[in-house]
């Protein structure tokens, strides 16, 4: 019966083909305007790390107080006093604290330039923190991190462009002057977004070249790539800018199970209790932790224009559908004395449903094969709207092929039954009779 | 347009048609006045001036490598006179910012030293006396900078000039009685004031994002020279020189010092790049919700030909019946209009609530401004207009219908 | 009232020509009440679109109510068809989405009628068929018999001076076809021009003058053999049942 429903529609398709082509230019229009803009919206609102998102957190304290806070939400990042008091503490399973700087390595070969990196001043921990793969060797110990060593990990691409891809572990390489000892190389690694640190990224910036010691890096008086925030003059000079409470750096906490995180968020209520006894902080203790898409949410790393395109775009396709429901309404009822002498000969509506729902699903099929197309025209514009590194994660992959097609087939067949409810009432007769 | 009540009587009899073209008129209202909106708002956006004369200019960004952050004020003020002596270049100036560049350093603005709350927010420019000529920027009240106030500083230890040069913006918006010139402001909170020696008529703050609408005209310039591994050069060559400048330009500075890295991507950019990339996406949304407008605004006038060509068809029989009972085409196709208008406007009454809805809720999502009732009276008459003009081709052949279809028994 | 003199009627399609009417001569007086006989094909109901001014002739003179209307526009005919004339249908032909006071108010709309007089008209014509109590239902909850009554409503509104109607009772059981021809009566002793085209010679019985037409043409009833032959068709049809 399947095959013979599917025949009569392609065989009505084909009867009315403006109507048709109407219907399946709308569905194909409406499902490649969402499946465009869904596919920027996966990419951005995708989870980076998703084994262990859960387990790790973002932390907030509130070291500005209620008069400079944000509605009081503490702000999104740490001062270095907090920053260094956490890792003393080292309350959880592993810790980080961490910025970005802007290092430039100076090639042994004279002849080249020097080049801009991307690098972190992180703690050890961060590499098993935030299963970061390595092709050669491995991260620093504690003890380096307590020794401000001069080490680095680099990533597999500066390893390429520095050492044409051979082991470097135990070499060095000279950043801003400074000569680093390698400890590892690691293998692919671009968590889109980048998610330790979209304060300061969009979330979607080129790969990260380059991890230091957060120690040597403040030993070197590193300030930070990224954004420095002040509630008031931090006075003259490195030292006194370093114990001021302008915010610049993040914290990472790993904490595997929902006790750990009680555990944690206790020790920080604890902590800032105990800033305010000593007089530094004048207001009750105000802390967060988030865990990582939490934080990606908290942080915007979905950019406006994608949720606001993402929503036109849906709004896009209701019309589309109740632009089809319209005209299979149209389509199917022009049809209505068919439908009276097929009761008449003993279709029962269960049959008529079939049928039709049938024939809208061919529409649906067509539809989607549009789509597709337009989709794929679509995923190839995006960099139209949005900011290159944004555009080049949409892609057109097989998992978004079979959504165009499935979302296609099952929107048209749900505008459908309406539709071929209204034909399903018709009564069997052998009226040919128009009114 | 005297059979308004038999045409509503009609219609109550087809709910389901009436108002899937009601709806879609809603929806499709709601929809295009949104993003008309949004495409009016990202023009203004984007076809704001900065204040520079933008031609024949261009920026380089270029960071240090090797070299302590003290040590490179000899080197920048080296790079400066390398590119002011270049052929083709009309003056030059290091920066820590500029225009549309993206980041920068911004302050509250105090009139009282000791306020808790600032003013307002200002952007500062670290630059020297060469600045208004290299940017092109008017000077509308008071002097430039002297050679002799440019001084270096640290800006760790960095607090404030004694002399600054304002926009007027700046101006107004602190002093709204038109005095700014020659009075004092602070700009850093506990620190000395300074005075105001000169007032521009424009300069936009560097970035053009939603946060920064609030003071995107804002920006203060200091006759001030930081310290630091990073500084940007902006370049205005003699008309018409660009071109060989753009080239000229970073082969000099890297042939007086290779220890530096001005970045591939954004490193060395005519101003004309600069805008382009900084306004990308709002361009980008502006073209997309455009599309989106005239795809929707085509399927819905492509579902009202649809359904209103399938009632037509319907009604044959009774068209013939009204016109043998004296009906003239012109009534006819008047029935069909009129019946389409009062869809229409059951259809952007909806919409219009919707779109204001619509509107609130991406006030409160997207920090958008409140939507101008222009928007939703354009929107209503353009879809008014395009029911009509969509509804005309059918309506065209219900008038041709013979009287004679009355008497036809099918 | 209403004249026709060597009227022809041609339908033409690329191979064809078909007459439908040939040299066609009818005169109805003022006052008269004529049925037009004969049978299926013969043209007569292509004599009554013409006569109603529902489509246009090929040759000939037609004069309505004494003006020549071969000349006239498309809406100079519309506003002959709205004041003068009026339709009954053999299928009623009520507007299914109007309910019966809106059907009858119709072509008192397109006369651009104020409200008060076509209110007044309605319900007097309705009244008149006696259907009054019916106003607000619609033609699918009425009966055949009703239907029609409530079209002859809808014709008799306008108070034309010619009543035109084809086969009135060819839809309805004998029982409603006889209140229906009553009714049709009743008008033409008020003093309405009647022309009726009907196949059904009992009911042509009814009028005061038939006219018999064949292959489109006017044809003399007691010499034609055509209407002989025709006439015993319809006898054995009519036993035959």
């Amino acid at each position: 019966m399947f095959a013979y429903y599917f025949q009569l529609g392609l065989r009505s398709l084909r009867r009315n083909p403006i109507l048709t082509a109407l219907m399946v230019m709308a569905i194909g229009f409406g499902v490649a305007a969402s499946m465009t803009t869904y596919s920027v919206f996966r990419a951005t609102s995708n989870n980076p790390i998703p084994q262990k998102s859960s387990q790790l957190f973002a932390v907030q304290i509130d070291n500005w107080g209620p008069e400079d806070n944000d509605k009081g939400e503490p702000a999104s990042s740490l001062n270095y006093t907090d920053s260094i008091a956490l890792m003393k503490a080292h309350k959880a399973k592993r810790q980080t604290a961490l910025y970005p700087v802007g290092l430039a390595a100076v090639p042994a070969d004279a002849n080249l330039l020097p080049f801009r990196t991307n690098g972190y001043a992180v703690y050890g921990d961060a590499f098993p923190m935030f299963d970061m793969p390595f092709l050669y060797g491995g991260g620093w110990s504690s003890a380096e991190d307590d020794g401000h060593a001069a080490v680095v990990v680099i990533a597999r691409s500066i390893n390429d462009k520095l050492f044409n891809g051979a082991n470097s572990v135990g070499r060095e390489i000279n950043l801003d002057g400074h000569n680093y000892r390698v400890t590892g190389v690691l293998d692919s690694w671009d968590p889109k977004p980048l998610f330790f640190d979209p304060v300061n990224t969009s979330g979607f910036d080129d790969p990260v070249d380059l991890f230091i010691p957060f120690t040597r890096a403040i030993e070197l008086k590193m300030s930070t790539n990224g954004n420095n925030n002040c509630n008031k003059n931090p006075g003259d000079g490195w030292d006194a800018w370093l114990h001021s409470e302008c915010i610049w750096a993040q914290f990472w906490v790993e904490a595997p199970s929902k006790a750990d995180v009680d555990t944690y968020r206790q020790f920080l209520q604890g902590y800032a209790a105990e800033q305010q006894r000593a007089g530094r902080f004048h207001w009750a203790p105000n802390v967060r932790t988030r865990d990582v898409m939490d934080w990606l949410d908290h942080q915007n790393v979905v950019p406006a224009e994608s949720k606001i395109s993402l929503l036109v775009a849906m709004g896009f396709l209701l019309i589309c559908l109740v632009n089809t429901v319209g005209l299979l309404l149209a389509k199917f009822m022009r049809r209505a004395p068919e439908i009276g002498v097929r009761r008449a000969l003993g279709a029962s509506r269960r049959e008529i449903y079939g049928q039709f729902l049938i024939e809208a699903g061919t529409v649906g099929l067509a539809g989607g094969l549009l789509g597709l197309l337009l989709t794929g025209l679509g995923v190839f514009g995006v960099s139209l709207v949005f900011d290159p590194k944004i555009a080049r994660l949409a892609t057109l992959d097989a998992s978004l092929v079979a959504l165009t097609m499935l979302v296609a087939v099952l929107a048209t067949v749900l505008a459908a039954f309406y539709p071929t409810w209204r034909a399903a009432q018709v009564q069997p007769a052998w009226q040919l009779k128009s009114n | 347009m005297m059979q308004i009540k038999p045409i509503l009587a009609a219609l109550k009899r087809h709910k389901a048609g009436t108002i899937l073209i009601a709806l879609q008129i809603a929806l499709t209202l709601a929809i295009v006045c949104n993003a008309l909106f949004i495409i009016q708002q990202r023009v203004d956006r984007l076809s704001r001036p900065t204040g520079m004369i933008e031609t024949d200019l261009m920026a380089i960004q270029n960071r240090w490598v090797g070299i302590d952050d003290e040590a490179t004020a000899p080197l920048v003020k080296a790079d400066i006179q390398i590119l002011r002596s270049l052929p083709g270049v009309e003056d030059a100036v290091s920066t820590n910012s500029f225009p549309l560049r993206g980041g920068g350093w911004s302050m509250g603005v105090r009139l009282n030293p000791t306020a808790k709350k600032p003013i307002t927010q200002t952007t500062l420019y670290f630059v020297d006396d060469h600045a208004l000529p290299t940017m092109g920027a008017k000077l509308i009240a008071g002097r430039n900078f002297r050679a002799d106030e440019v001084v270096t500083i640290d800006p760790k230890v960095f607090e404030s000039s004694p002399v600054v040069i304002i926009t007027k913006a700046l101006a107004d918006k602190v002093f709204p009685d038109g005095s700014a010139l020659g009075k004092q402001i602070y700009i850093t909170e506990g620190a000395p004031s300074s005075t105001v020696i000169g007032i521009v008529e424009r300069l936009q703050v560097p970035w053009n994002g939603n946060f920064a609408n609030k003071f995107e005209g804002n920006s203060t310039l200091l006759p001030i020279q930081l310290s630091g591994n990073f500084s940007a050069y902006l370049i205005r060559s003699k008309p018409g020189q660009l071109a060989s400048v753009l080239k000229a330009a970073p082969a000099a500075l890297f042939k007086a010092n290779r220890m530096r890295v001005i970045p591939s991507e954004r490193g060395v950019r005519t101003y004309a790049d600069v805008r382009e990339q900084a306004y990308k996406s709002d361009r980008g949304m502006a073209i997309l919700m455009g599309i989106i407008c005239v795809v929707l605004l085509a399927i819905t006038a492509a579902g009202i030909v649809g359904l209103t060509s399938f009632w037509v068809g319907q009604r044959r029989k009774q068209i013939g019946v009204r016109r043998a009972l004296g009906a003239t085409k012109h009534d006819i196709l008047s029935y069909f209009l009129t019946e389409n208008l009062l869809i229409g406007i059951g259809g952007v009454v909806v919409g219009a609530m919707l779109a204001v809805g619509m509107n609130l809720w991406l006030m409160q999502q997207f920090e958008m401004a409140r939507l101008s009732p222009v928007y939703v009276i354009a929107g209503v008459i353009v879809l008014l207009l395009l029911g009509q003009g969509a509804v005309l081709a059918p309506a065209m052949r219900a008038a041709r219908v013979s009287p004679v279809e009355a008497t036809r028994s099918v | 009232m209403l004249k026709m003199t060597h009227l022809s009627k041609v339908y033409r399609t690329e191979v064809v020509e078909t007459y439908a009417l040939r040299d066609f001569n009818i005169d109805v007086k003022e006052g008269e009440f004529v049925a037009v006989t004969g049978p299926s094909g013969s043209g007569k109901t292509t004599f009554l679109t013409i006569a109603g001014l529902l489509e246009t002739f090929t040759g000939g003179e037609y004069h309505l109510d004494g003006v020549e209307v071969s000349h006239l526009n498309d809406n100079a005919r519309s506003k002959i068809r709205n004041e003068k004339i009026g339709f009954i249908f053999q299928a009623f032909n009520l507007i299914p989405d109007l309910n019966v006071f809106d059907n009858v108010e119709v072509p008192l709309r397109y006369r651009g009628m104020k409200s008060a007089e076509r209110k007044k008209r309605i319900m007097e014509s309705l009244e008149r068929v006696g259907l009054a109590s019916r106003a607000k239902h619609y033609p699918a909850e009425l009966s055949g018999g009703q239907q029609q009554r409530v079209a002859i409503a809808r014709a008799l509104a306008g108070s034309p001076r010619l009543l035109l109607a084809d086969e009135p009772t060819g839809n309805l059981d004998t029982q409603m076809a006889r209140s229906v021809l009553e009714l049709l009566e009743e008008i033409h002793r008020e003093g309405a021009t009647i022309v009726m085209v009907t196949h059904d010679p009992e009911l042509a019985a009814r009028a005061q003058r038939n006219v018999h037409v064949i292959d489109g043409q006017v044809v003399d009833l007691a010499e034609d053999p055509r209407f002989h032959a025709h006439v015993a068709q319809v006898a054995e049809a009519t036993h035959g049942r």
